[in-house]
């Protein structure tokens, strides 16, 4: 290993991770004197930009947790899975499955959930941009649903949950329901699917119609139009659909074998 | 890109920072500025709303596109997928300049690679000074065009080894500059921060002298952008250090030094960055203006007229 490369892993190591006197020793030997308050700084430095990083994303969980637990699990989260790349954007996909293994956080086990459906947000935010071509709703009337598939909004993503994570996230964002509400249906261990997607460039969240994650799941494996409603019996398609167009959920109806936008997030 | 001295009087050369609160209100009152300035890793989304309104922004001022990730001075190389996230972002924005830092933060750990999200500093070695160099090349060839490097505070000085005497700081990025074609972004506020760290840390010389003289060592040719930034003196336990926060106005000393660079470097577009505990924009814009009063008086007292005025 070069001496750059060593002088270089050896503050890696004193910064990722948990600090250890014996990191800190290391680079000690590296570095002029006096480094102790100059290395505080950096490590001061990755707290808060892992807090205010994760926050972003997580706007919800900040709420359900608290912002000091959020701090310390961001703090906790850095050290055991720091960021891979230098687009802070990027670090925070795997949140989900780190507080599911979290035995602290057993008695709130519906936070995992929250924090994939804010992640799908999160990605949802940035997906490219769609055009909505209207005029290709035509095709429902003069062509063969067989032949045809419908085109979702940017960043369209079903989360099927055992919990009512759509009505929890909604309730911090904008209390519908209201906070006692959604308390209730965790209560009574009600399980929602949560649709997210964008509206122009606004990411959406709701709870699922009856049938419609089967719509959009078959649409998703690549299915026909006509193949995806057989799947979705309990749909009402002709009330369903104006409020896909409207909602910018649905983008335009294409030929069967132009490429599917929707994805599933669990 | 021009990055020879330069005096246009006439011209606005001050830009702000410009950062999600106050997106909407700057779009809506579009004051008069040189330029904006974004950090680009804010902006690799394939789509949606921030990069909407930076392309908005576009069609009103040029744009400065500042990275914080590329990790230029790294042995392992910069990220392709952070260069081809830049590139496509360089594509869709025609940016008036790209630039980064001469720091590192990408390394191995526990077996992956991983980004310590910071801007660390590099030893002032030749070693470090290759390494440099040869990711700086890789990033203009693949951008087709000249980035800037910015200086940096820094809080931790390496040791180099006997036979590897360190450069000065303006050597090293001169020398950069040399090898690559790149252009110098000067931190006026980090040159400061580094010589009150020096102070602190017992090293002689007054700091204000100590950071005029790292400019009087930096070619005025190469310098094609200046950033100046608050910064706030920490004292705890472990003792006292100025951390460069971008949280405050522009202290006197660093105004003072900037005098200094506009008279050693001509007119540049200067930028004025705030990051944390954002004010209102017209704090900023207060700010830009000062620094354009000032690039303004330089411009005058250099103009062949006013020296004959004032024969």
């Amino acid at each position: 290993m070069s001496r750059l490369a060593q002088q270089q892993q050896a503050l890696l190591d004193a910064l990722l991770g948990s600090p250890t006197e014996a990191a800190a020793q290391a680079l000690a030997g590296a570095v002029a004197t006096p480094w102790a308050r100059g290395l505080q700084v950096y490590r001061a430095n990755s707290r808060a930009l892992a807090q205010r990083a994760l926050a972003a994303a997580y706007p919800v969980l900040v709420q359900l947790l608290g912002e000091d637990s959020f701090s310390a699990l961001a703090q906790a989260f850095w050290q055991a899975q720091p960021p891979r790349r230098g687009d802070m954007n990027q670090w925070g996909e795997t949140l989900a499955d780190f507080l599911a293994g979290d035995a602290q956080l057993q008695d709130l086990p519906y936070l995992p959930d929250v924090a994939r459906l804010e992640w799908a947000l999160q990605r949802c935010a940035q997906a490219a941009d769609a055009t909505a071509e209207p005029a290709s709703y035509q095709r429902l009337m003069d062509e063969d649903p067989a032949r045809l598939t419908l085109v979702l909004a940017p960043g369209c993503t079903l989360l099927a949950s055992a919990w009512p994570v759509t009505s929890i996230v909604t309730a911090h964002h904008t209390e519908q329901p209201d906070l006692g509400t959604a308390a209730e249906r965790l209560r009574a261990g009600l399980g929602e699917t949560a649709l997210v997607w964008r509206e122009g460039l606004r990411p959406r969240v709701r709870a699922v119609w009856p049938g419609e994650a089967a719509l959009l799941s078959a649409l998703q494996a690549g299915a026909s139009l006509a193949a995806a409603l057989e799947m979705a019996h309990a749909l009402d398609f002709a009330a369903w659909l104006p409020m896909a167009g409207q909602t910018g959920l649905l983008v335009a109806v294409h030929p069967l074998h132009e490429p599917q936008a929707c994805q599933r997030a669990s | 890109m021009s990055v020879h001295p330069r005096h246009r009087s006439a011209t606005v050369s001050t830009g702000i920072g410009w950062r999600q609160p106050h997106y909407r209100e700057l779009l809506e009152r579009r004051p008069a500025l040189g330029f904006l300035e974004v950090h680009s890793e804010n902006f690799f989304a394939d789509g949606g709303a921030a990069l909407a309104v930076l392309e908005q922004a576009r069609a009103h001022y040029p744009v400065s596109l500042h990275g914080v990730g590329l990790s230029l001075g790294s042995v392992d190389g910069v990220d392709p997928w952070h260069l081809a996230q830049l590139e496509r972002l360089v594509q869709r924005i025609d940016p008036v300049r790209v630039s980064d830092h001469a720091s590192f933060a990408r390394g191995r750990w526990q077996g992956g690679t991983h980004h310590a999200a910071d801007l660390l500093p590099l030893p002032l070695s030749r070693e470090a000074l290759d390494v440099l160099c040869a990711n700086v090349q890789q990033v203009q060839d693949r951008l087709q065009r000249p980035l800037l490097v910015e200086n940096l505070s820094a809080y931790l000085r390496w040791h180099t080894a006997p036979e590897d005497a360190p450069l000065t700081e303006p050597h090293f990025l001169a020398e950069l500059a040399r090898r690559t074609g790149c252009a110098l972004l000067v931190d006026v506020n980090n040159l400061y921060v580094n010589a009150r760290n020096a102070e602190l840390a017992g090293a002689p010389g007054n700091p204000r002298a100590l950071a005029r003289a790292w400019l009087d060592e930096i070619p005025a040719s190469v310098v094609g952008e200046i950033h100046l930034a608050g910064h706030t003196l920490v004292r705890d336990a472990q003792g006292e250090i100025a951390v460069d926060d971008h949280g405050s106005r522009v202290c006197d000393a660093v105004w003072q030094l900037y005098r200094h660079a506009l008279a050693r470097f001509g007119t540049v577009p200067t930028l004025i960055e705030w990051d944390t505990d954002l004010p209102a924009l017209d704090v900023l814009l207060d700010e830009a203006a000062h620094a354009q009063r000032m690039t303004d008086e330089a411009a005058a007292a250099a103009s062949p007229l006013s020296t004959r005025l004032a024969a």
